[in-house]
């Protein structure tokens, strides 16, 4: 397949991601901030951080209120990682690749990009706004079930792939940042009074609920969430499952060899991450350094598919 | 109370309606659509519509308009009231097109090679000579089957007195096929127990014809061809069909800076395995865009080495360079002459009158009669810098008296047609609206062409302009077959 063509689709796939987790993230930071008593130190100002987005707030608006934090997330169209800003560059990328995939794929994004554009002032208030996430989640997935039902695991199946997963290790390892919030040994008495059901929001945001309940059988705990949200390799939003399935799909390309060794590094590290015994402090660091490994990864793909002039 | 017919305050007396006949009767191949549609009724008609226009935003079917404040992705301007032709009657218009596009051909491969039809007096070499779409550089080429214009557009109006006119050919790179295809879709969606009951001609095997005619053209026949759409880009305004097309026949969409030409005079593009060797093009874009080596020397959106790449026999390309010369309104005169001299037929589909400003008598006629005729730069597309005589300004008549006697060689006029008119939808009801069709006619190895075509209708009541770039719309087109 052409190498722009692959560089599209990558980005397509990261985009419409990014559009779905937002989503998810909104929605459950609500019900949890619904939740929560007066006096427990979370809110937007959390989320913010976590999207990477706090500095860009703060020369647009002055206090992370509700209303301020949802619409600069949700619908700004200034702030690159807004889930309306993400869901167009999907959709303009997808229009541009329709000669690659099945109509519904495309006809599916391009109505998820009508419906958020025609229903913009239903986000001010919370009903509207709860609605309005959950049929963007729902649009995100019906896509990837047009696309696991009517298309080839091809080379443009394998792109869409990577970058799905790719993005999708990103946004786990932000939620998990969460947790620097949740296990700080400063926290109040009253976060330790609700911790459980923070934890259990955080898993929520992911869908994860159930098959983590199924797969730990124990009272929900901060350390057991985290490694499962970490190292499971069979939960498909789980950072290791992720790195597995690009590494699947990257060893189905050509030239691939050159990316084994970085591949192979990235899942030791992963494995060797130790949260039992990590300080908050340093949990967030190496979060930290998992999202930069992320970001090397995907320069090295873009190096070895997308600018490919080797015979040039 | 019987409810009011929804044709009781249809006139058309004006011209030609494809489905009213004088006296308020329909037509014969119409008359069930038009007791369908009365049945319906127009509540349930406008109904119709809002699931047309629902159809189309989903789909995304649209086409990019230039102004100023940048391109805009337009949705497709739809009408959705079908036109009709009998089977019987496009029976005869098929031939005739394929035997029109035939001639052309061998026209086209005449004028690069002996130039014959010039030496035997038929057509004036300055004809040729002054063409902006003649290329020099392409002198000396035979394509495969001697085809040039691989793909082609004519457009067909029917006049007042009820027969079908070629008005003009478009041999460089005609679009609207793919809003034919997609016009269909959405009749079939809206309207589903119409053409259940109807014997209509399918149309959307066009691109499995366009892929075969493509691959015919492959320099080396054994291999499964590499098969690549070439677009200017994301803004061109027919983008969405060369995307359509790329898609519904499995080939690459590619843009200039995708391919490459190397040393060895072979087409190769960027992919994620490196380079891989392209063998047919349907390229759209103009001849002057497509190599920077031998054309615009600042285009980026064509290919360095593109025509070496061509004339060494490595790639073939649709439509092949210079085919456009026969695009020229004045060549276009001369066709049932080509008919006659290359085919040794007789022209079955007849041109409009057309009068040659180059011609010194014609042109005196043509400057005395302006406000009665329809003048047309020789070498424009899509409805630009035209004359329509009956609707212009004393302004702009004396407008084009100066740029006719500027540059007589550059213009043509016809008589102002009564183009024939369907009933379209507008607001509460239906009314008549003039319109024109396009059908699109392969050759390759063989000839192919559309059952119908573009049907394109003037929007505004009275108008004559049906281009999409001029507001016009569309309808869908059925040739339907009343046999059992």
């Amino acid at each position: 397949m052409l190498s722009r063509s692959a560089e599209r689709l990558y980005w397509m796939a990261r985009y419409l991601e990014r559009t779905e987790n937002t989503a998810r993230l909104i929605s459950a930071t609500m019900h949890l901030i619904y939740d929560l008593p007066y006096g427990v130190e979370l809110g937007w100002r959390n989320l913010l951080n976590i999207c990477g987005v706090e500095e860009a707030f703060y020369q647009r608006f002055k206090n992370p209120s509700e209303q301020n934090a949802t619409r600069f997330l949700l619908a700004d169209m200034n702030n690159p990682g807004s889930l309306l800003a993400s869901l167009s560059f999907a959709r303009e990328n997808i229009r541009t690749s329709r000669e690659l995939m099945p109509d519904e794929a495309w006809q599916q994004v391009n109505e998820m990009y009508l419906y958020a554009n025609n229903n913009l002032d239903s986000l001010s208030n919370r009903r509207g706004r709860a609605l309005f996430l959950q049929e963007i989640m729902a649009g995100c997935q019906r896509f990837t079930g047009f696309m696991a039902g009517a298309m080839s695991l091809s080379d443009s199946a394998r792109f869409i792939c990577i970058g799905r997963n790719l993005e999708r290790a990103d946004m786990t390892s932000r939620i998990m940042d969460f947790g620097t919030v949740l296990l700080a040994e400063n926290r109040s008495d009253k976060m330790r009074e609700y911790e459980t059901m923070l934890w259990i929001n955080v898993l929520k945001s992911l869908s994860a609920v159930l098959m983590y309940r199924k797969h730990v059988r124990n009272r929900i705990k901060g350390e057991d969430v985290l490694n499962y949200l970490l190292k499971n390799p069979d939960f498909p939003r789980a950072v290791l499952h992720c790195l597995e399935e690009i590494t699947h799909c990257i060893k189905r390309l050509p030239h691939a060899v050159e990316l084994y060794p970085h591949l192979e590094q990235l899942e030791q590290h992963l494995l060797a991450i130790d949260i039992q015994q990590a300080s908050p402090q340093q949990l967030h660091q190496v979060l930290d350094g998992l999202q930069s490994q992320f970001d090397d990864l995907h320069r090295q793909i873009a190096a070895t598919w997308f600018f490919n002039n080797h015979e040039a | 109370m019987a409810t009011q017919s929804i044709w009781a305050q249809y006139s058309a007396d004006k011209a030609y309606d494809e489905m009213i006949a004088a006296g308020g009767k329909s037509r014969d191949a119409c008359a069930s659509l038009s007791q369908y549609l009365q049945s319906l009724g127009m509540e349930a008609i406008k109904g119709r519509l809002s699931a047309a226009e629902a159809a189309i935003m989903e789909m995304g079917i649209t086409f990019t308009v230039y102004s100023d404040e940048g391109n805009i992705d337009r949705a497709w301007p739809f009408d959705i009231i079908p036109r009709l032709i009998d089977f019987q009657e496009w029976k005869i218009v098929e031939t005739g097109l394929k035997q029109r596009l035939k001639a052309l051909n061998c026209f086209i491969n005449d004028i690069y090679n002996e130039q014959q039809i010039i030496k035997d007096g038929l057509v004036p070499a300055e004809l040729i000579a002054s063409s902006s779409n003649f290329r020099q550089e392409c002198l000396g080429m035979r394509p495969k089957f001697g085809s040039w214009a691989n793909i082609c557009g004519s457009d067909l109006v029917r006049a007042g007195d009820g027969k079908l006119y070629v008005l003009e050919d478009n041999l460089r790179v005609p679009s609207g096929v793919s809003y034919m295809i997609e016009n269909r879709v959405i009749t079939k969606r809206i309207f589903p127990e119409l053409l259940e009951n109807l014997n209509i001609l399918p149309v959307d095997d066009y691109p499995t014809q366009l892929f075969e005619m493509l691959a015919s053209l492959a320099p080396k026949p054994d291999d499964t061809p590499q098969i690549a759409v070439l677009t200017p880009g994301i803004y061109n305004s027919a983008y969405f069909e060369h995307a359509f097309l790329a898609q519904q026949m499995g080939a690459e969409l590619v843009e200039g800076g995708d391919l490459l030409v190397k040393d060895d005079d072979c087409v190769y593009m960027r992919t994620i395995k490196g380079l891989e060797q392209v063998d047919v093009i349907y390229r759209r874009i103009d001849d002057l865009f497509l190599d920077p080596e031998v054309f615009h020397k600042d285009s980026v959106l064509g290919v360095k080495g593109l025509m070496r790449a061509w004339k060494a026999g490595n790639v073939a390309l649709a439509n092949a360079p210079g085919a456009g010369v026969a695009d020229d309104k004045v060549v276009y005169a001369y066709v049932p002459e080509m008919i006659r001299y290359y085919l040794n037929e007789e022209p079955i589909l007849p041109n409009v009158p057309t009068y040659l400003c180059s011609d010194p008598e014609q042109c005196a006629y043509v400057l005395a009669h302006l406000p009665e005729l329809v003048v047309k730069p020789a070498n424009e597309s899509g409805g630009y810098g035209m004359l329509v005589g009956p609707h212009a300004t004393q302004k702009e008549i004396r407008h084009f008296h100066k740029l006719i006697q500027d540059n007589p060689r550059n213009y043509i006029a016809q008589p102002t047609l009564a183009l024939s008119t369907c009933p379209t939808l507008c607001g509460d009801k239906l009314e008549p609206r003039h319109i024109d069709l396009r059908p699109f006619i392969l050759q390759g190895e063989n000839s192919f062409v559309t059952a119908g075509g573009l049907t394109r209708v003037a929007l505004r009541a009275g108008s004559l302009v049906v281009n999409s770039s001029q507001g016009g719309g569309s309808k869908d087109t059925w040739i339907i077959n009343r046999e059992q």
